[in-house]
């Protein structure tokens, strides 16, 4: 079967795939930076990709914290990573000399992915015959920034949900039984049970 | 109390299938209810039903639904019965049909009231919601998110009380609560519904917070209780959903 890719859908603010962002130790544009860092799912430095970022944030570094720096950490300069270790993001010191930084990095973001459940997409089951007419998706604790849904009266697209923008509550089913859901971020699923 | 006029915004929620925890709603609905709607004897109250509301309020005053008619009804009334419905037009409420399926009926209902206060000029405290938070989990929510849009809606405090909970959304920076009417119960709590709050401070509860972080997966502050002091303080830099007990 033929994969259908988009390799620069990610520097597009209004793109579709989803992505982690890995930095390394190499000057990069600033101009695609922020759309990169903005969409991306999980963000991580590869040791000295830490100095990098450090220095294009200038000024406002704890707003582009990354989720970890993992690497031998010859390369990233003590104040650097002292000040992302203090700002707590995860330090992962990978001592392995025959891979190099970026592989150690990538090797733990797959890790992070599978455990994050990242992929985000669940397939629910609804056909027991015990569901209720009502249900619900609920960013209870954070916001989501790209919610997708089939099988639901009222579906999403790429939608935000948002206490204060838009919760799904008061939905329904259409005929088919599924339920599907992919979620960027942890989403509440709430259903009526038949009584 | 009587000092002071509210305004009554009556929500729609289910029955539960268990007769005494309807039996507990009907008590509370009664004894808050007879007291708002006395309290807010004036020319200047406004009292509202949000759509299947209008079942609740018939049915609580059987009998006399004549000395208890709703300034204005709304909704999409595709909760209230037409008996009811027919009743009060007749009584010459006002029933407004809102239509819009984005917001939820006690939202729409609100933004009537704001327009209604604006336009008889009325001085408000409080806006009182009566249901909102039993039954279905997700109306609750729904509640919870129409106390979001209410601060674009209304300047005026919005609270949801049913059965032995009353929410209040705290906006950002510092309150201060009194809590020493009596009807307090036991517990209490702090909830960061929406959004993570990074710094959360307070004073007068059993377990205070100090530039505390609350947020699902980390902390939240639920059962807390009070100290002796009659008086809470919070202080916050996100919204924060404040929770707490009143006695039955």
């Amino acid at each position: 079967m033929e994969r259908a890719f988009t390799p620069l859908d990610c520097l597009l603010p209004a793109g579709n795939l989803k992505f982690c962002l890995l930095i390394l130790n190499q000057p990069f544009s600033k101009g695609h930076f922020h759309c990169l860092w903005s969409r991306a799912a999980l963000r991580a430095c590869a040791d000295g990709g830490a100095n990098r970022l450090y220095h294009i944030t200038e000024g406002s570094q704890d707003s582009f914290l990354p989720d970890y720096i993992s690497g031998d950490f010859d390369s990233i300069q003590p104040e650097v990573k002292e000040y992302y270790k203090v700002k707590g993001c995860e330090l992962i010191e990978t001592m392995d000399q025959d891979l190099t930084d970026f592989t150690k990095c990538l090797q733990i973001l797959q890790k992070k992915i599978e455990k994050k459940g990242l992929q985000g997409k669940h397939k629910l089951r609804v056909d027991t015959g015990l569901e209720g007419a009502w249900c619900g998706l609920i960013p209870i604790g954070n916001s989501c920034e790209s919610v997708t849904t089939t099988g639901l009266r009222w579906n999403l697209t790429n939608q935000v949900l948002k206490f204060g923008t838009l919760v799904s509550t008061s939905n329904t089913y259409d005929d088919s039984g599924i339920v599907t859901i992919e979620t960027d971020k942890p989403l509440l699923w709430t259903m009526a049970i038949k009584i | 109390m009587s000092s002071q006029v509210l305004v009554l915004c009556i929500n729609v929620f289910p029955f539960s299938a268990l007769i005494l925890f309807s039996l507990q709603v009907l008590h509370l609905f009664c004894r808050v209810f007879s007291l708002a709607w006395i309290c807010s004897a004036t020319e200047a109250a406004l009292r509202a039903c949000a759509d299947g509301g209008a079942n609740r309020l018939y049915h609580i005053t059987e009998g006399s639904q004549d000395s208890f008619l709703p300034d204005y009804i709304s909704g999409d009334f595709d909760s209230i019965q037409p008996e009811v419905k027919e009743y009060y037009k007749v009584k010459g409420c006002e029933l407004i049909e809102t239509m819009d399926q984005d917001l939820t009926d006690f939202t729409k209902c609100l933004q009537i009231l704001q327009k209604k206060i604006e336009k008889k000029g009325l001085q408000i405290d409080v806006i009182v919601t009566l249901g909102g938070l039993g039954g279905r989990f997700d109306q609750i929510m729904a509640s919870v998110e129409t106390l979001f849009h209410a601060t674009n809606i209304t300047p005026f405090p919005v609270i949801v009380i049913q059965e032995c909970s009353l929410i209040y959304l705290l906006q950002p920076g510092k309150h201060k609560l009194r809590v020493d009417t009596g009807l307090e119960g036991a517990w209490c709590g702090l909830i960061p519904i929406g959004n993570s709050c990074e710094s959360v401070t307070t004073t007068g509860l059993r377990w205070n917070l100090t530039n505390q972080v609350l947020k699902f997966g980390t902390l939240v502050s639920t059962s807390n209780t009070y100290d002796d002091s009659g008086i809470v303080t919070i202080e916050t830099d996100k919204p924060l959903l404040w929770t707490m007990a009143i006695k039955i």
